[in-house]
């Protein structure tokens, strides 16, 4: 392990250790066995959402949002000039995700470590296609992300992207669409929507649908695990269903936060 | 071609360009009509809201508004051997952190001066007050310490940070419930008891208070982002729960009023101010 020493930062002992529990902490999924029916809710159930526009006053446009234990604030800067990049004709977006160190079960030391990284491509991925880069040459847009707490890197994608494309709204941003996003797992034999983190550990696969429902068009589709061809035509179907009650959810957040003001 | 917009809407437009380019000058306006642009007082404080224990994976936890600026501080629990030459003490480390999203004056990358100075006197006001004796951290003597990594991140930026952080990082130690553990002597290993958790023994409580002096005369407390770089000197009194002082710092010069004059209006104006909080949910005394 290399020394975790950084002088910019006050710094702990050289090395230290998750604590060790003599009893384990009894979640409902330790007596789950393939075959059962999901445990705590049905099988199509999301989890509800809490989405509040324009928090972080400091930034042109904010989301915070909630799922439950999956915790994201996300800022919106720009568009402002982009700094020593050659000229170019369509704007740049550019997403970083960074995760609070008590947002994981484990401390995340402050290191740049991958998976920041590949969240923060997933969730540019979905919310590119809908911006209209076209009318902003010589421009950056900044959405940052802060995780604050995580359950699961399938919903902290799929939080991560409807609280991107909200915020983007809500700094006047041209779009085509609102981007929305959903996941689902296969446990068994059954989909499970909006999984959780130990969802996820006992599913054979995960994916992540991002769409525009207005438009009736998909932005991104990330898939991981085993899954048959039929199962992942058919947990796309089940994800973009729930996308347009999500959709509607993000549409009255706004609307509710531009007539308050 | 812009658009004529209705007068009192470009009136505001007037103002925010001319808070832009001159900021001085637009706060000596405010000030010569006795007002703070934010409509207060100069002696005037924020509301402040606190928010415990709703972040899961951490072992304790706060959330902080003080007006706009928003804290959220999470302690997580390791274990780790002592130092050789301290056998008998923990760790205790506070670090805040100042990302991107909280303000367009921060850049992503390593962390910025302004956050490493504020970790510092955070951590120097923590250890000045101390708030958790190191003994009282100790599982097995020289063998097997708790290490309490206090991270704060800085969501909001509207002035005033090291206020925000402070009251986020106590709060959210005041919420930190450790398991009960066993130490094998044989195999050197510590385990811990789910059921069986107890909060931290605090023993006393910082609170910060932070001034501003502008153009040497008036002493603003509570500063926002707007008026923080304007100020010539700030000055922080931190007081424990009982009123008793723990740190007074002043950074930058004190102007003709006399510096005795200036630090003991703020010692006065910090004792009141504590006194006012003890009525609030969770500085009550």
């Amino acid at each position: 392990m290399a020394s975790n020493f950084d002088r910019r930062r006050i710094n702990g002992p050289e090395e230290s250790f998750v604590p060790v529990y003599d009893d384990d902490e009894g979640t409902q999924l330790d007596r789950w066995t393939a075959g059962e029916p999901r445990p705590g809710r049905s099988s199509g159930d999301i989890r509800p959402i809490f989405l509040q526009p324009g928090l972080i006053n400091q930034a042109n446009g904010s989301a915070y949002i909630e799922t439950e234990r999956t915790k994201i604030a996300c800022a919106v800067y720009g568009p402002r000039q982009s700094k020593n990049t050659s000229y170019s004709e369509k704007g740049r977006l550019n997403v970083e995700v960074k995760f609070a160190p008590f947002s994981c079960k484990r401390r995340r030391a402050p290191m740049r470590d991958a998976e920041d990284r590949s969240v923060a491509v997933a969730i540019h991925q979905a919310i590119v296609s809908s911006v209209r880069l076209e009318l902003l040459p010589k421009s950056t847009i900044d959405v940052f992300l802060t995780i604050i707490e995580n359950d699961g890197i399938e919903g902290c994608i799929a939080a991560g992207s409807i609280a991107a494309s909200t915020a983007l709204a809500d700094a006047g941003i041209d779009m085509i669409g609102l981007v929305v996003s959903c996941s689902g797992a296969l446990a068994g034999k059954e989909l499970w929507l909006d999984p959780t983190r130990e969802e996820t550990e006992v599913s054979k696969g995960s994916l992540i649908l991002s769409c525009m429902p207005a438009l009736g068009t998909v932005t991104s589709v990330w898939q991981n695990g085993q899954m048959k061809t039929q199962e992942v035509l058919d947990c796309m179907d089940l994800c973009q269903e729930r996308c347009i009650d999500i959709h509607s959810v993000v549409a009255q957040a706004l609307l509710d936060n531009a007539k308050a003001q | 071609m812009t658009a004529p917009t209705s007068p009192p809407e470009s009136e505001a437009i007037k103002a925010s360009i001319f808070q832009r380019l001159h900021p001085q000058v637009y706060l000596e306006r405010f000030i010569s009509e006795n007002v703070r642009p934010d409509g207060r007082a100069f002696d005037a404080w924020r509301d402040i809201s606190v928010n415990v224990g709703s972040i899961s994976t951490a072992d304790g936890s706060a959330l902080v508004r003080l007006g706009d600026t928003t804290i959220v501080c999470g302690v997580k629990a390791e274990i780790a051997d002592p130092e050789l030459d301290r056998p008998e003490a923990g760790f205790l480390v506070p670090n805040l952190d100042l990302p991107a999203i909280c303000s367009p004056k921060f850049k992503p990358g390593p962390p910025t001066e302004e956050a490493q100075v504020l970790s510092d006197r955070l951590n120097d006001a923590l250890t000045a007050s101390g708030i958790i004796s190191p003994a009282s951290l100790v599982i097995h003597p020289g063998k097997a310490v708790w290490v309490l990594y206090v991270d704060a991140t800085c969501i909001n930026y509207d002035g005033n940070a090291f206020d925000a952080t402070l009251i986020a990082m106590v709060a959210a130690l005041k919420n930190t419930r450790l398991p009960k553990t066993t130490f094998d002597e044989d195999s050197g290993r510590t385990t811990c008891s789910r059921q069986d958790k107890q909060p931290l023994k605090i023993a006393r409580e910082p609170l910060s208070m932070s001034f501003g002096l502008f153009d040497s005369a008036h002493i603003l407390s509570d500063p926002t982002s707007f008026e923080e770089p304007l100020m010539d000197t700030t000055i922080s009194v931190i007081m424990d729960e009982r009123g008793h002082l723990i740190s007074v710092s002043q950074l930058g010069l004190l102007g003709e009023s006399g510096p005795v004059d200036t630090l003991q209006h703020c010692i006065t104006a910090a004792q009141t101010r504590r006194e006012k909080l003890k009525a609030q949910p969770p500085f009550v005394a």
